[in-house]
């Protein structure tokens, strides 16, 4: 275990939850896209995003520490990580009756993209919460380390 | 006797015991939006003993007796498997977590400035008052 191991599990964290924040701004952002990925000689509309996080464990430089006897098993952990970016495939397009838009279908019905933006900038909050959260846990960990560097002082 | 006279020594375990406590409320904090996650805790008596290498150990009549031997187990750091905050099965604790940050910097605080003091005093005798 190094000294900034502790930096390094929050840092991850810092880094998670500006990648959510990044997904987040991107649907915000594609809000009203029609034309976002090209199916079947047709138009789809933009897909909500959502993220997937998972701890980040079972990295080789663990095994490789446990196997050596660097540290042991189940020792404090090394941060989270982002699993992956899903498409929102479970909330149905909204439809909106706009027969001049040029992607209307046949009865003037246009699907718009499923981002419900209510329930963005509440991951939003959710989000910045986290983050902040997280950068009092790195200024603890810098304040403690430079208390250790006083020793003999 | 020594000149450190084991104070060093064992605020340094203490010192010890805060850095791993330190690092699981970072990894719990870390991983407050991850679904399943259960939280972790740093646990004094596995360190404190691990570090002693306690050799009381009990007197058994039976071998059903519990043997209540300190013995230094795998892990210092337990897990809380059956916890739950959230519907999504996150077991960390914001405020607990928080709270415990705030103490446990304290608590480092507090070890740093006795080895300090500790020093200090050495450094006095050795000056010899001067």
């Amino acid at each position: 275990m190094s000294i900034f191991h502790g930096m390094n599990t929050t840092a991850s964290a810092l880094t998670t939850q500006r990648l959510r924040m990044d997904v987040i701004s991107s649907n915000m952002a594609n809000v009203d896209t029609t034309r976002a990925k090209f199916v079947d000689g047709e138009w789809e509309a933009y897909r909500r995003k959502t993220v997937t996080l998972k701890p980040l464990e079972g990295r080789f430089s663990n095994f490789l520490n446990v196997a050596v006897g660097t540290y042991e098993k189940g020792e404090a952990g090394n941060g989270v990580k982002v699993s992956r970016i899903n498409e929102d495939r479970e909330t149905p397009f909204k439809l909106v009756f706009d027969p001049t838009h040029i992607d209307a279908d046949a009865d003037g019905y246009v699907q718009m993209p499923n981002v419900d933006p209510l329930r963005e900038m509440v991951d939003l909050m959710s989000a910045t919460r986290s983050y902040e959260a997280n950068v009092t846990v790195f200024n603890a960990n810098k304040a403690m380390l430079s208390k250790a560097l006083e020793i003999g002082k | 006797m020594s000149i450190f006279g084991g104070t060093i020594s064992s605020l340094e375990k203490g010192l010890d015991y805060s850095a791993v406590k330190h690092k699981t409320i970072a990894q719990n904090i870390a991983n407050v939006d991850t679904p399943n996650y259960k939280a972790r805790s740093a646990n004094f008596e596995a360190i404190f003993s691990e570090a002693k290498h306690a050799t009381v150990s009990a007197y058994r009549t039976q071998e059903k007796h519990y043997d209540f031997k300190m013995q230094p187990t795998s892990s210092n750091v337990t897990r809380f498997a059956n916890l739950r905050y959230r519907h999504n099965g996150n077991g960390v604790d914001m405020d607990k977590e928080q709270a415990n940050l705030a103490t446990n910097q304290i608590y480092y605080n507090a070890l740093i400035d006795r080895v300090s003091g500790k020093l200090n005093s050495l450094q006095t005798v050795i000056k010899g008052g001067r």
